[in-house]
């Protein structure tokens, strides 16, 4: 056999070179990875054995009778049964049926060994082998050591077969067989002298095992790089194509499948916490189908979870409910990633393989569709905001077009400034009126004549800051118009709008009623002129006669003669306020109270009503129209003193407030019940009130006093209790006015 | 004493026509404008009571300027117009001296006649005082004033208020005490006439309206005459 002691010479040598330049590389490569550092504990041990042998070999071959030749020979035992050991727990590793502390494990365990191989070295113990002059060795057959070899050679077989299927690669089992079956010629049977032609193979298929693992672990990653890359790509391509959101899934399932070779491929998108198989690519799909998230799907998993889910088959590992229907029946191995964006997943990938025929996914796979995931999210949700975008946009659109309508098709003219005072808006109408020209940004006073803007604009401005809106009159090319200004912008202002109202029609009817009116109380007052006139020559005519009943007749003709003409001049008065215009000469509060009680004095005294006033001192002068206001302030009066019972009173006060002058008129009268209470200023209200049936009045006099303290920019309103007594308040600002004024 | 009353109802004429007839006045009635301007002609009345809207022709404000065309006669406007104090001052801008708003009692109306007469009967003054400056000249006792040298022609009412303005020249004369010593006690709340009349005085009397130089405003209070430095005489 001395041929195949060369060959076995040879192979050993050009072995030993590659195997450390393997082990080498794979631990440069990645010395943390599991497979890597079982793959290189066993390809040390190979080298172990190998080196050992070709030591001992050669050894024997200068000088059968060294002593380094039995140390040799144990690191070659040492390196053969290390070997056997180290491909039982790589093969597991690679076929993955290995627990979590495997490692722990299977490390302590090739320690053990090591120990209990190192110890009868040390010793000087028999070996059982014997080495003959030409360097062959001859194996003492150990039964022990035999079914130790056989336990775990078989062992691997059995893995190998057991889970041939996560072999990856066809190779590595290949080549792990080739070994198994190398290794045991060693020890088949002694008598055969086969054990270096088993070192031979065994040398060979550590080769092979060597080559498909750094094919598996170094050349193919690279390899797939490229197509990751293209992945990627295609993926961008995808998203930045702006298809519609089918399309999109329909490229990120087809690209899922080709990538990982998967038979079918399910896109879950979450919509208010319900998945939905949003696309199916070869998979039955269910249109209607809905899960809840936390309904315990493996999409639902990995959605909640934000964890990708790994299976090798999902009909036996699968303990959750079916994510498909006949998922467990056809389902084999899974990977289900959720798509996560803004940490939040808004749905899951799921990539599958047929249970029968399908390939098994890896942890690269798991990865490729874990970066997959990521951009289909990015996509998906990129998508979305898009159609929402587009649809919001519509949206904006449509709202602005009807504006647009509205403002268009409105008669009155809309126009809007900025905080400049640009133009930013004019509806046609108020282009029409102003003959404004796509002039649209200039100044508004370079566009409107200066007799339409508010003329103390500032005080407009400041006004605006409280208040709703501010309304002025405007006369126009003939036309008269109710301007009214408001605010744009929310909580900061950002410009300002002009609704025009032609009220010239409105002010032309206004004109037309107090013609109206004055015909009509002229028409009323002659008939009246020539009743009253007669009644008097009647009553002059009947002074001798002393028939109380024809008296009693007179007396009431003359009494409603007077009412009549009580109501006429209220109307008259009434018309006169609120048409006419103010003649404002300064006036002190006292004069105003001091005069309407004057002139109310007999009144009082003939109702038995004490009349008081109470006017502070050092009040400053006001601003009105003194005619008016006593006439107002009259009317107050009078009103108090004719629901004052007997022996009641009415004070007059005059006082100032707050930058207001406040005049109150009290009474200890009837009081008014709060459902009257808002309606007593309407022109011809009466409230119908028990107790005041025998007070008459032409509903005019308190329509009077509001009309005359809004001409002076005042207001009044009144406080009542039933039985105790009304106070009516008159506030009015207090301006400075300039002595010009007068007159 | 004569009374032509003016208006076109005649329940109103009668009524008014008959109280006056009690008071011993005799009473010319028209139903309208045109009548009127030519009973006044024929009939010379002590005085006129006006109406303002007459339906046919000529209205009240027309038949009263046709009246002071060639009269001084103390005219009353008796109106159902009135409603603001705008009208008042047109009836009086018209050359009325009095304006009563319709309804209107009867012996107030009769109080008011009487004292409208008695103010235009005065024909003399008790003073003789005049007033000459070159420009504006005023002869109390013979009732007349001249403008520039030109006999301006004053209502009863408006020459009353010169002249006690005059007999006050340099002090004020309140609103109160003009209403009182011109129109009489009973118009002491009808502060509008004298605003009214000095307007129209100052348009006869004054070289500037606008920027009267003899009667001036004291405000709040009355009004004041002014003498003025005597201005060289012109050619006249």
């Amino acid at each position: 056999m001395t041929g195949l002691n060369t060959i076995t010479l040879l192979i050993n040598a050009v072995m030993l070179p590659l195997a450390l330049a393997f082990l080498v590389i794979i631990l440069w490569n990645d010395v943390r990875k599991e497979l890597n550092q079982f793959f290189a504990a066993f390809l040390f041990l190979v080298i172990l054995w190998n080196g050992g042998s070709m030591l001992a070999q050669g050894l024997t071959l200068i000088d059968p009778q060294s002593e380094l030749i039995k140390p040799m020979i144990g690191l070659m035992e040492l390196g053969f049964t290390g070997s056997s050991v180290a491909v039982y727990v790589l093969t597991a590793v690679i076929v993955k049926a290995h627990t979590r502390r495997f490692r722990a494990v299977g490390l302590a365990g090739l320690l053990v060994l090591l120990l209990f191989r190192l110890l009868p070295i040390i010793a000087n113990a028999p070996s059982s082998f014997v080495t003959a002059s030409t360097g062959e060795f001859s194996y003492q057959s150990q039964p022990l050591l035999v079914v130790f070899y056989v336990i775990f050679d078989w062992g691997t077989l059995y893995l190998l077969w057991r889970y041939r299927r996560k072999a990856r690669s066809r190779t590595v089992s290949v080549g792990i067989a080739l070994f198994v079956i190398g290794q045991s010629f060693g020890f088949l049977n002694p008598e055969l002298q086969t054990f270096s032609l088993s070192i031979n193979i065994s040398a060979v298929s550590a080769l092979i095992i060597s080559f498909a693992i750094l094919g598996q672990e170094i050349i193919s990653p690279l390899a797939e790089r490229n197509s990751e890359v293209e992945a990627i790509r295609k993926v961008n391509v995808a998203i930045t194509s702006q298809t519609g959101i089918d399309t999109l899934l329909n490229q990120v399932a087809t690209l899922a499948a080709t990538l990982l070779g998967a038979d079918g491929v399910g896109i879950f998108l979450n919509s208010n916490d319900q998945l939905q198989l949003a696309y199916a690519h070869e998979l039955p799909n269910n249109p209607l189908q809905t899960l809840p998230v936390s309904s315990g799907g493996l999409a639902g998993t990995a959605t909640q979870t934000l964890h990708s889910v790994h299976l090798d088959n999902y009909g036996r590992e699968w303990r959750g409910l079916d994510d498909l229907p006949f998922a467990r029946e056809t389902f084999g191995s899974v990977i289900c990633t959720p798509l996560i964006h803004g940490g939040e997943a808004i749905g899951a990938l799921m990539v599958v393989a047929a249970q029968r025929h399908g390939r098994l996914f890896w942890n690269e796979d798991v990865y490729m569709l874990e970066l997959l995931g990521a951009q289909a999210a990015v996509a998906i949700v990129h998508n979305r905001l898009l159609k929402e975008q587009a649809e919001l946009t519509q949206q904006v659109e449509i709202a602005r077009s009807q504006l647009e309508a509205v403002l268009d098709s409105t008669e009155n003219p809309v126009l809007a400034v900025d905080r400049r005072f640009n133009l930013i808006f004019a509806n046609p109408a108020a282009e029409d009126l102003f003959s404004i020209q796509e002039s649209i940004a200039r100044p508004i006073q370079s566009l409107v004549p200066a007799g339409v803007l508010p003329k103390n604009s500032m005080a407009v401005l400041h006004h605006l800051r409280h208040h709703q809106a501010y309304t002025y009159e405007v006369a126009y090319s003939g036309k008269i118009y109710l301007c009214s200004l408001t605010r744009l912008g929310q909580a900061r202002t950002r410009g300002w709008v002009a609704v025009l109202n032609d009220v010239t029609q409105l002010k032309e009817l206004d004109r037309i009623k107090s013609e109206m009116v004055r015909m009509t109380s002229h028409d009323l007052k002659n008939p009246l002129q020539a009743a009253m006139a007669n009644l008097e020559l009647l009553q002059d005519d009947l002074m001798d006669n002393s028939d109380d009943e024809v008296w009693e007749s007179v007396k009431v003709i003359d009494k409603q003669l007077q009412r009549m003409e009580r109501i006429i001049r209220g109307i008259l008065d009434l018309e006169r306020v609120k048409s006419g215009t103010l003649s404002l000469e300064m006036c002190h509060p006292s004069r105003i109270v001091q005069n309407a009680i004057y002139e109310l004095r007999e009144r009082a005294a003939d109702g038995k009503i004490t009349l008081q006033t109470q006017v502070a001192e050092a009040l400053p002068e006001f601003a009105c129209d003194v005619e008016q206001f006593e006439r107002a302030i009259i009317n107050l009066v009078e009103n108090a003193i004719k629901f004052t019972l007997p022996n009641g009173t009415v004070i007059v006060r005059a006082y100032e407030q707050d930058h207001a002058l406040l005049f109150e008129v009290a009474d200890s009268g009837v009081g008014i019940e709060k459902d009257f209470q808002t309606r007593v200023f309407d022109r011809f209200y009466r409230a119908n009130q028990k107790g005041t049936e025998h007070v008459s009045g032409s509903g005019l006099g308190l329509s009077l006093v509001k009309a005359v303290v809004e001409n002076h920019r005042g207001t009044v309103w009144l406080e009542s209790a039933p039985g105790v007594g009304t106070t009516f308040f008159v506030s009015i600002p207090i301006v400075q006015v300039k002595q010009e004024a007068y007159e | 004493m004569k009374v032509m009353i003016v208006d076109d109802e005649q329940a109103i004429r009668d009524a008014l026509g008959r109280k006056l007839k009690r008071e011993g006045y005799e009473v010319i009635a028209c139903q309208n404008g045109l009548d009127a301007v030519r009973a006044f002609h024929s009939e010379r009345p002590d005085i006129v009571i006006l109406d303002i809207i007459m339906p046919e022709g000529m209205d009240g404000l027309t038949v009263c300027r046709r009246i002071r065309e060639v009269a001084d006669t103390p005219i009353m406007m008796l109106s159902a117009q009135a409603v603001t104090e705008d009208d008042i001052v047109d009836g009086l801008n018209a050359g009325a001296d009095e304006y009563l708003a319709k309804p209107v009692r009867l012996n107030e109306f009769v109080a008011r006649v009487l004292a409208l007469l008695r103010r235009a009967q005065m024909t003399t003054l008790e003073t003789d005082q005049r007033y000459d400056d070159g420009h504006l000249s005023i002869d109390l006792h013979r009732r007349q004033v001249y403008v520039d040298g030109k006999n301006e022609h004053l209502t009863p009412t408006e020459f009353k208020l010169l002249a006690v303005l005059m007999e006050n020249a340099g002090r004020v004369v309140s609103q109160r005490d003009l209403l009182e010593q011109v129109w009489g006690r009973e118009y002491i709340d009808d502060v509008y006439y004298p605003r009214v009349y000095i307007s129209q005085l100052r348009r006869k009397i004054e070289r500037d309206a606008a920027n009267p130089a003899y009667i001036l405003t004291e405000h709040r209070v009355g009004y004041r005459f002014e003498k003025q430095p005597i201005a060289p005489q012109k050619a006249l």
